[in-house]
């Protein structure tokens, strides 16, 4: 291989193997919980479809840049053909490129009409955060449950019910996320906000405040304890009964 | 018959002193001031970000205390984004654009030499803020209210974030005026709009980007001033104020903020692809369109930002969003089709480039991914959107950055970097990039949030941080040959030629470093690469010459 006086001598199969390594990238972005929720369920099944589409398109972006590195390479001083451009292809890269978003776009507000609905029926749940905790109460029966320093709130919910979630922060903003429902929502003073979430699963499910709130930040963590209809009205019975959750 | 091939006449140059340096107007020394200051606040801002790495490598609490780490934290954005990523662009804007359109200076000096003292001293006003008992601003590079507010932020270091912010923005509508009307009124005879380079357009477009963006944040930040020490009340909903308006002010001017601190770049990638294909810009006319694209809509994405309020309509803002992956699209297959049967040097600021495309994709396809709102309710302040960021950030405006560096060093300073020390630069870059933001995707998928100083260790994200700070380790450790190279390069005479890489536009027709008039003469105008055009002639006059003394012997 011929040196230059400038930059000839250097293998780009680094760059190849870099962008193997980015293809891990995309790939591995799929890592998220399983979805706990039906909500989360069409959010993880738009997640995928995106995600497909985005290793697509990478594939054809670097395989046309590894190509042009290994073909053409300089081999000699000869100026190649001055090409400057071409209106058919230029087209064709911009025209693939729009469809191929608002087919995106149509995917995501058919996903949108189906997680950001608040259907009828169900189980109210008055969600307010507060530098740095949580709590919940259940205006249906009067149930409160407050987190404290050091022991962040369990708050008890029914699965295969719709749930109607009303959040209002005290103070700064906040935002209530639990990972395996793919779902997170901003709880702004002054904003109350409404959203609805259908628990698919029983078990516990870790949450914690997304929106940065100050020191205590990291510590606002909750836990939501998804069981069956019975045991929730049971537990629910048994918090109206003991008192002990009185606000 | 060119100016390229004009012996270098070194007239001995007057010794420059500080007070030169403090005092001068020269846009090409201005830009050495600006591309010098970015730096340093890079290096202040990528050691504040290896303390919060180190902090993050394991669960529990080692090196800072959560209040020293949100300070941090919130330093780390302001600097890299406000006074280094804008300013560096700023910075080449400087050294290169009047050169480029064949002008002898900026269209304003003097007002240029203020935008650089405001930004400079905007950016010692931030950090002051660690001088003072309550320490630096801690409410996030963004700010938000009511946490930046009077009752939750009292310290002295939210009002000194208030004022160098506000004075980096002042700075920065007073360089967009300066540029407008350079590159509109000083071009040199022949330079045609459309002749001008792509990096010249880019910082036209961008200048009027600033002009509708910057205001936006002048006034968010004027109110909040006012919420803290007159009880304004604009944010405060106990006094009818509104906290969501702080935001939709602030993303008002921080969405076209990420395309002003990236559209100057993708300019380099357009300079500095062609130099080493050997081939012109592949569709130039549709670049400029795609610029110009990609500025429009950037005014309509603002509250992709804010997709998790529950306060604005997700799907115009998701299909503004969507959209702009089209001209950005344009964008990354022009370049691709420039080197398409092009012959490709390797030379260090082709290698950025090359980095560029293959890392600047994946970010672009996250941004994709967080313009549809469903997905964004998953991955909004979580690390992926920490990945996204950095990943455009790094693998766009920093790849970039460095290639324009490594290729305008020798017309900056008359010294061309090592090739080999750069050639380390880009690998540990590459390398560490990968370490670093591939775990904090994942970290994001699963749902570790943004901007905690602690995680318990049953969250199981502790290999994967581990990992992440590793991978900033081999990015700090990868700036040590670039400086190094810079040290060298500064250290050895000036004996770069006029064009060292085989140029196409006006700042290779002129001595590196040029004169402080820039130009004793120019070569005819007549295409987009007037330098090329100037090389090509000069060789069929000498091969016609040779001809003849062939023929005549």
């Amino acid at each position: 291989m011929r040196r230059h006086a400038i930059g000839g001598g250097w293998h780009p199969r680094r760059l190849i193997a870099l962008g193997l390594g980015m293809l891990v990238v995309v790939s591995v972005a799929g890592c998220m919980p399983a979805p706990a929720t039906t909500q989360a369920q069409d959010i993880s099944n738009l997640y995928l479809v995106f995600l497909g589409g985005g290793v697509i398109v990478a594939a054809i972006v670097w395989g046309l840049v590894t190509w042009s590195i290994i073909r053409y390479r300089r081999r000699d001083d000869r100026l190649p053909a001055q090409t400057s451009g071409s209106l058919k292809i230029e087209a064709i890269w911009t025209l693939i490129p729009l469809v191929t978003v608002l087919v995106l776009f149509g995917l995501t507000v058919r996903t949108l009409e189906a997680v950001d609905t608040v259907n009828p029926g169900g189980v109210n749940l008055h969600v307010t955060a507060f530098r740095w905790q949580w709590q919940a109460s259940y205006p249906d029966s009067g149930v409160t449950v407050t987190g404290t320093g050091g022991q962040p709130p369990v708050i008890v919910l029914p699965v295969d019910t719709p749930i109607h979630v009303t959040l209002e922060s005290l103070d700064v903003n906040h935002a209530w996320f639990v990972p395996a429902f793919l779902f997170k929502r901003d709880a702004i003073p002054g904003h109350p906000s409404l959203f609805d979430i259908r628990i698919t699963a029983p078990g516990d499910y870790p949450g914690a405040c997304a929106e940065f709130c100050g020191i205590g930040h990291d510590q606002m963590l909750f836990t939501i304890r998804a069981v069956d209809a019975a045991q929730f009205n049971t537990w629910l019975a048994d918090q109206a009964a003991s008192g002990s959750a009185a606000p | 018959m060119t100016a390229i091939d004009a012996p270098v006449t070194t007239v001995a140059a007057p010794r420059v002193g500080l007070l030169d340096w403090l005092t001068t107007t020269d846009h090409k020394r201005i830009g050495i001031l600006y591309i010098t200051s970015a730096f340093g606040f890079a290096l202040i801002g990528g050691a504040i970000a290896e303390i919060i790495r180190l902090e993050l490598a394991q669960p529990g609490q080692q090196l800072v205390s959560a209040s020293t780490y949100d300070q941090l934290f919130t330093v780390h954005g302001t600097l890299m984004l406000l006074f280094f990523a804008g300013p560096l662009a700023i910075g080449f804007a400087n050294a290169i654009t009047p050169l480029q359109i064949g002008a002898a200076d900026m269209a304003f000096p003097r007002l240029n030499a203020l935008s650089f003292w405001l930004f400079l001293f905007g950016g010692l006003i931030v950090m002051s803020g660690f001088l003072t008992t309550g320490g630096a601003a801690a409410a996030g590079w963004t700010g938000y209210a009511p946490l930046s507010g009077p009752t939750y932020s009292p310290n002295v270091g939210m009002d000194l974030w208030i004022a160098g912010v506000a004075l980096v923005g002042v700075s920065g509508i007073l360089g967009a005026l300066n540029f407008l009307v350079t590159i509109y009124t000083r071009r040199a005879p022949g330079m045609r709009m459309f002749r001008m380079p792509m990096f010249t357009w880019t910082i036209l477009v961008t200048a009027v980007l600033i002009l509708f963006a910057f205001p936006s944040v002048t006034a968010d930040l004027a109110m909040l001033f006012i919420d803290r020490h007159f009880g304004g009340g604009f944010f405060d909903p106990s006094q009818g104020g509104d906290p969501v308006l702080w935001q939709h002010l602030f993303w008002f001017f921080g969405h076209p903020e990420v395309y002003i601190l990236i559209l100057p770049y993708f300019g380099i990638v357009s300079e500095v692809i062609p130099v080493f294909s050997s081939k012109p810009l592949f569709g130039y006319r549709a670049l400029v369109f795609a610029t110009i694209a990609i500025a429009g809509l950037s005014m309509g994405v603002w509250a992709h930002h804010m997709f998790t309020t529950g306060e604005v309509d997700l799907p115009f803002f998701s299909i503004m969003s969507l959209l702009i992956a089209v001209p950005t699209g344009i964008k990354i297959f022009n370049w691709t089709a420039t080197m398409w049967r092009g012959s490709l040097r390797f030379t260090v600021p082709m290698l950025w480039c090359l980095g560029l495309l293959y890392v600047f994709t994946t970010g672009g396809i996250t941004g994709v991914m967080l313009a549809s709102p469903p997905i964004d309710f998953q991955a909004q302040d979580t690390y992926f959107v920490v990945a996204h960021l950095h990943n455009v950030l790094i693998g766009g405006t920093m790849f970039a950055g460095f290639a324009g560096v490594y290729f305008w060093f020798p017309k900056m300073t008359g010294r061309t970097l090592d090739e080999r020390l750069g050639r380390i630069h880009v690998a540990a870059w590459v390398i560490g990039f990968a370490l670093t933001f591939i775990p904090q995707y994942i970290l994001g998928a699963e749902g570790m949030p943004r901007r905690i100083a602690d995680y318990p260790a049953s969250t199981g994200w502790e290999a994967l941080n581990m990992v992440s700070t590793v991978g900033a380790l081999v990015l700090a450790a990868g700036m040590l040959p670039f400086l190094l190279a810079v040290y060298r390069a500064l250290r050895r005479p000036a004996d770069a030629p006029s064009d060292p890489w085989g140029g196409n536009s006006l700042e290779w027709a002129t001595t590196s470093p040029p004169p402080h008039h820039n130009f004793d003469r120019l070569p005819p105008i007549r295409s987009l690469r007037p330098v090329f055009d100037a090389r090509i002639a000069a060789e069929a006059e000498r091969r016609e010459a040779e001809r003849h003394e062939a023929g005549g012997s």
